[in-house]
């Protein structure tokens, strides 16, 4: 589970980096990734674990557009930007959940069978769920890919050197607008698998991003903020926090453990774990 | 080869070059001197689209350069070194100037000017690992102009190379400057440290409060006593 509250931080955790702009509709990305994945089992009994790759594609294109159409402009604030800048992710958050009110209703949905849900299996006597057992497989082969694509091919090194001054890489012939828009189709992408594994395992309705999304802001938060590791290494250590409490305390508190942990970390070293800011 | 005229930029209605006009020729150095707060800094932000001029016009090699993104500027020969820099604070060396080449697809293609930045400024080949922020302000400026190189411009602009450079090395980049013109490179270069600029210049202007002042063959500009007394401190 830890790997994948990383996956979903990291999406976020990108585009904090590259551009200094906190997606508050993170977790409606998820959501939209989760309907996604269900509509494609619903209508045309694709299983989520194939659709995967779908819903990711389909989350980057909706990403880079949310950039192009909307975040974009929220950027060309002169004053208090930053403000500008919230109140457009958390309106389209709020837009994206009324609408997801209206169209899918507020029913709660899952995905009753799949070719993974409700499977375990025994590693030397422990029985470990199936979903989460390829969610954790995808997640780790999703940061492998990311870290590769960054520090090893040209258009990652156009990401970093926009993520160090975006004002100078039109001096090298960069478009900032491309790698910007391409930064948040990268990082809904990246939550969009997140969510379409989790659609397996999940009940899906309008408000399911909210708390994913809460975990998701410790997580970068925990991780350090803008570093892509930080939140992997974050996600994994907000999971084994949560499993942890879930054992000695009643399981319903399970997340006081999670905000715990982020309120030590936060006391004693505000730029997060692996921050470098 | 590049032709402004009669530009007029301004900030928040301060206006801060007036009607300017001027011209390079290809293979020539051509220097833009002034005091600061002269404009000289604005005009090469208005040549290569970091500024949008309010009007006049900027044409390069007969294309109209005014109202162009910056990013495509660049991509039609003009590469600037701003005043600051602007390099990639923690990355490489290397990464810095492998991003210059961003423009061009294979290796060779991409490597190419890779030689004579190496033989303008061996100290970067020596520091290809280090991050560009560890450099000293004059290796950084090596870096900025190594980076521009790596575009392979016909055009290349520097904003005040000699800014916070200790003065052994002004010198190495001013002699770097006369082998990137001799290597076929057209060369505007705007300064504060005129003695040294007119050294190299074929031609120059001379801005005051954003608006041209004067303009001839340096050694004219170099001999004209009101220089000499306003300018060069003879």
């Amino acid at each position: 589970m830890g790997l994948l509250y990383g996956l979903i931080a990291v999406g976020l955790a990108l585009i904090f980096g590259l551009m200094d702009v906190t997606n508050f509709a993170h977790g409606e990305f998820l959501m939209l990734a989760m309907y996604l994945s269900f509509f494609l089992f619903a209508f045309f009994a694709i299983d989520p674990l194939l659709s995967a790759p779908l819903v990711a594609a389909a989350l980057f294109v909706f990403g880079a557009v949310i950039y192009l159409l909307i975040v974009r402009f929220a950027m060309r604030a002169k004053a208090n930007a930053g403000m500008v800048q919230i109140f457009t992710t958390f309106g389209l958050a709020i837009v994206m959940r009324g609408l997801a009110q209206f169209f899918f209703t507020p029913d709660y949905r899952s995905i009753p069978q799949s070719w993974l849900g409700g499977k375990t299996i025994s590693v030397a006597g422990i029985f470990l769920p199936e979903p989460q057992l390829v969610g954790a497989l995808v997640s780790i082969l999703a940061f492998v890919g990311l870290y590769f694509f960054i520090h090893r091919t040209d258009f990652g090194r156009a990401i970093e050197a926009t993520r160090e001054d975006p004002g100078a890489v039109a001096l090298v012939g960069i478009d900032k607008n491309r790698v910007f828009a391409f930064g948040w189709g990268l990082g809904a992408a990246l939550v969009g698998l997140a969510g379409a594994i989790m659609a397996v395992f999940f009940y899906i309705y309008p408000d399911v991003g909210a708390s994913f999304a809460l975990i998701a802001y410790v997580t970068v938060a925990l991780g350090g903020f803008g570093s892509v590791f930080g939140a992997f290494a974050g996600g994994i250590i907000v999971g084994l926090v949560e499993a942890v409490t879930a054992l000695v305390l009643p399981p319903s508190l399970k997340s006081v453990g999670i905000y715990a942990v982020y309120l030590l970390v936060v006391f004693i070293r505000p730029r997060g774990l692996f921050g470098s800011m | 080869m590049l032709s402004v005229r009669e530009v007029t930029t301004a900030y928040q209605g301060l206006v801060a070059i007036s009607a300017v006009s001027i011209e390079v020729e290809k293979g020539e150095i051509v220097c833009v001197a002034g005091a600061n707060g002269a404009g000289k800094s604005t005009l090469l932000k208005s040549i290569a689209g970091a500024e949008r001029p309010r009007s006049g016009t900027v044409t390069f090699d007969g294309k109209r350069l005014d109202g162009m993104a910056q990013h495509h500027i660049t991509a039609t020969g003009i590469a600037y070194v701003p005043e600051n820099r602007r390099l990639f604070p923690r990355l490489s060396v290397r990464d810095n100037l492998r991003l210059g080449s961003y423009l061009y697809r294979g290796e060779a293609n991409r490597e190419q000017p890779l030689d004579l930045v190496f033989t303008l400024f061996p100290r970067l080949q020596e520091r290809l690992e280090q991050r560009a922020e560890t450099l000293s302000g004059g290796e950084q400026q090596m870096l900025a102009i190594g980076r521009a190189l790596m575009t392979r411009p016909r055009l290349l602009m520097l904003d005040e190379p000699s800014q916070g450079i200790m003065p052994k090395l002004v010198d190495e980049i001013f002699q770097a400057v006369k082998r990137i013109r001799d290597a076929g490179m057209t060369v505007l270069i705007v300064e504060q440290r005129m003695a040294e600029c007119l050294e190299i210049a074929d031609r120059a202007y001379i801005l005051q409060t954003g608006r041209v002042l004067m303009q001839g063959a340096a050694s004219e500009i170099k001999g004209n006593p009101d220089v000499r007394k306003a300018y060069l401190g003879l």
